[in-house]
């Protein structure tokens, strides 16, 4: 089965010279949903902005990332764009429009869609995640949270087959938290997710992929990673709650 | 929410309100001009000019007394420049007229600007073909404009509870280096939009 | 110095409207030659951070309060072009959404704050800094052009009121520029300070102006000198001296008569004084002016002293 992600030996240096990314290789099957753990400054964030080729900025042959086995390519990079939907940390960075139908309409419009078949998008991605009839609110009036659904459908308008979120959890309060979570389960969809919420992790993600200093540590089922306490303690993590009396070969 | 006090009024829905836009600039826009080319000598014209823009508050349901306010907070300014128009030959003259012209003015674009609601203002300039850049610029301007106010304030509130003197020197210099770190910041943000926007197919 | 709607006549307002439309269009098709899709945002942010500055007190006597309006502060971070066009942004906003500042003086209000600010003070940033190109000598030439393009900007606003018959030459000419050569010393020093802060968290953002103007510009070098002369003409010289029959010519043929306003006015303030009174006080506003640049100039050295000590200018390469 092709893979929907394919990683393949990643390796990148920001433009100062420092490492962010060392041999990183790994693969996500359709319709998984993995978590991508680690400590501050791992790389999480590094790694989701080269899965639609955001990074690097000189795209070199061959990429060592293919989404649906085609590589990311200057070419390839607009169609990869709405392959691989890239929901970012702070809602304030992404909602840039005047109102939320504008930037949920921003996507299918910079991809050709006419301006009807923009409308139902906008509509449908807005009742997705619950926020019907907020065509036009302004984003300066939203909670954090209708501001990460905003952005949310901004992102599901571009109909993408692959959703990367990055902190998803971190600006919501626990309502909007459970929202999130329970949207998630129910999205068919291949789904990667850079957090520091393990509980979450341990929710939703049925592989956890742990990441530290740029290299890739550990990869595997959730529930064996996350219950191994020194494995956890050794990458800046601490073991979830939810799995404290949980031995790691259950 | 302070976020309110620009665009406080203007999603009311009254028959002005829901009037097109075209149609309130355009009216603004005349009286405007209409007061301003007015040689003066027909001292009927104010008080029926603003006659018919009180009616159009009162129609707008608008509080007369947000209008009176916004009027008053301007008017030291006008004031304050009109003075230099005394000291000639007819000055008082030129200073009433003055007066008149400017208030009738202010009170047309206060009524413009509140029943105006800024997306209606912006589709307008793209109506008017208004060079795209600029709209553009306008409209992430606007977007941004509550996000730097709502940085600024944390800055400040962070900085006055590790300030114990009250030096204006020393005030000076942090709120120059305030504004010096929004910037930084003001910029590093552009740098994450314009990453979002590409995400979502911007090129 | 937003000028409110009433105290501009037609002529003047349309006059400024023109004038600073041209310059705003100059500035767009500049940019756009050179336009990379990563400014766009640059460019909506900066205008918000001009006018969130924009309102930010700097307390100075009493209750009173300065504020910065940052045209040199603009085209020092963004380049002349950019910094029109965040200027014109702001200005419009401001006037559309809050009444401040008239909308048929708008014109009047970009041309002196957005278009003669920058083109004033930019280039006397530039030639400074290329005598001094030094951090040090980076916030002495903005500390400087930022007070000049008040003064400049006063200059205008007085010739428009002027020329309006709002006020008389010999009246509105010193007050405003005496006043606004006091203003711009606030202006210098927080356009300084915000360098220096800058300089001090990332200081790659001042190695160059962060939008740079498209590679053939000597032709709209020469329309942006076109644009200021012919203001200058409009606005100030009729004023000024009484200039021979060749300012008056032109002056007829644009339907007004220069000598005219001036001479009416003075002749009503000081009814014993002729045109030689008008020059009288011009003059001397004009030497107190030339004064106060070196006071400022003066001022800005020791500025760029007190923000970049002498340690830091060592250090750099």
């Amino acid at each position: 089965m092709i893979p929907a992600i394919n990683v393949m030996n990643l390796n990148f240096r920001y433009e100062d010279g420092t490492e962010a990314l060392r041999e990183i290789s790994f693969h996500v099957q359709e319709n998984e949903t993995v978590g991508i753990i680690g400590p501050n400054g791992a790389g999480k964030s590094t790694l989701l902005l080269h899965l639609n080729g955001l990074l690097p900025e000189v795209k070199t042959e061959p990429s060592s990332v293919s989404i649906f086995s085609e590589g990311i390519t200057d070419i390839s990079e607009s169609s990869i764009r709405r392959s691989v939907g890239l929901l970012f940390q702070n809602p304030d960075d992404q909602l840039f429009c005047p109102t939320v139908y504008e930037d949920v309409a921003f996507g299918p419009q910079q991809f050709g869609f006419d301006e009807k078949s923009v409308r139902e998008i906008v509509r449908g991605a807005l009742k997705e995640v619950g926020l019907e009839g907020y065509e036009n609110r302004l984003p300066h009036h939203l909670s954090g949270g209708e501001k990460q659904r905003v952005c949310l459908a901004g992102v599901l308008a571009c109909q993408p087959k692959i959703l990367a979120l990055d902190e998803p959890t971190k600006e919501l309060d626990p309502r909007g938290r459970r929202t999130l979570i329970e949207f998630l389960k129910k999205k068919p969809i291949t789904i990667i997710i850079a957090t520091h919420d393990l509980e979450m992790v341990v929710e939703l993600c049925h592989r956890t992929i742990i990441l530290d200093s740029g290299k890739l540590v550990a990869d595997g089922s959730t529930h064996e990673l996350l219950a191994n306490e020194r494995l956890m303690m050794e990458h800046g993590l601490e073991k979830p709650h939810s799995l404290q009396h949980r031995h790691p070969h259950r | 929410m302070r976020h309110d006090f620009i665009d406080r009024y203007s999603r009311i829905a009254s028959s002005i309100h829901n009037l097109p836009s075209v149609l309130k600039l355009f009216s603004t826009l005349s009286i405007i001009i209409i007061t301003v080319a007015f040689p003066g000598n027909c001292y009927f014209f104010f008080p029926t000019v603003i006659l018919f823009l009180i009616a159009i508050i009162f129609i707008s349901t608008i509080p007369v007394g947000f209008i009176i306010r916004r009027l008053l907070l301007m008017e030291p300014f006008v004031i304050g420049i009109a003075i230099l128009s005394i000291f000639q030959e007819g000055g008082w003259e030129v200073f009433l007229k003055i007066m008149l012209k400017s208030t009738v003015c202010l009170l047309a674009i206060i009524i413009f600007s509140n029943t105006t609601t800024f997306t209606d203002f912006i589709r307008l300039l793209r109506k008017l073909h208004m060079p795209v850049v600029l709209v553009n610029v306008i409209a992430l301007m606007y977007r941004y404009i509550f996000v730097l106010i709502d940085e600024a304030e944390r800055m400040q509130r962070a900085r006055a509870s590790r300030t114990f003197i009250r030096q204006k020197r020393l005030f000076w210099k942090l709120q120059g280096s305030l504004i010096g770190q929004l910037f930084v910041r003001s910029y590093e943000r552009g740098e994450r939009i314009y990453r979002a926007m590409r995400a979502r197919g911007f090129s | 110095m937003h000028i409110p709607d009433g105290f501009l006549d037609t002529k003047t307002a349309i006059a400024t409207t023109l004038l600073s439309g041209t310059a705003v269009a100059v500035a767009l098709r500049r940019l756009q030659k050179n336009l990379k899709p990563s400014h766009v945002p640059l460019l909506g942010l900066s205008a918000s951070f001009i006018f969130v500055s924009q309102m930010l007190n700097f307390p100075v006597i009493g209750g009173t309060s300065g504020h910065l309006i940052g045209a040199v502060l603009a085209s020092v971070l963004l380049g002349p072009d950019a910094a029109i066009l965040c200027m014109t942004a702001v200005l419009l906003i401001q006037t559309f959404i809050f009444a401040d500042g008239g909308v048929a003086a708008l014109g009047a209000n970009i041309l002196n704050m957005g278009v003669v600010a920058v083109l004033g003070g930019y280039p006397v940033y530039r030639i400074l800094y290329r005598i001094l190109p030094t951090p040090r000598g980076k916030i002495v030439a903005s500390v400087f052009s930022a007070w000049l393009s008040i003064v400049l900007a006063s200059v205008f606003c007085a010739g428009e009121l002027a020329w309006s018959g709002t006020s008389g030459w010999a009246v509105v000419f010193p007050t405003m520029t005496n006043i606004h050569m006091l203003i711009g010393i606030g202006e210098g020093l927080i356009t300084g300070i915000i360098i220096a802060a800058i300089y001090k968290t990332k200081p790659e953002l001042l190695e160059t102006s962060l939008i740079s103007s498209s590679p053939n510009f000597r032709q709209s070098t020469i329309l942006y000198t076109v644009i200021f002369s012919v203001a200058l003409l409009l606005l100030v010289t009729p004023f000024v001296s009484d200039w021979p029959d060749g300012l008056e010519t032109v002056a007829a043929t644009l339907g007004f008569d220069a000598r005219g306003i001036a001479s009416n006015s003075a002749g009503a303030l000081l009814p014993d004084y002729t045109i030689p009174g008008v020059k009288n006080a011009s003059i001397a506003t004009i030497v107190a002016g030339l004064v106060g640049a070196v006071i400022a100039f003066g001022s800005a050295v020791i500025i760029g002293r007190i923000l970049i000590p002498k340690s830091k200018k060592q250090t750099v390469q």
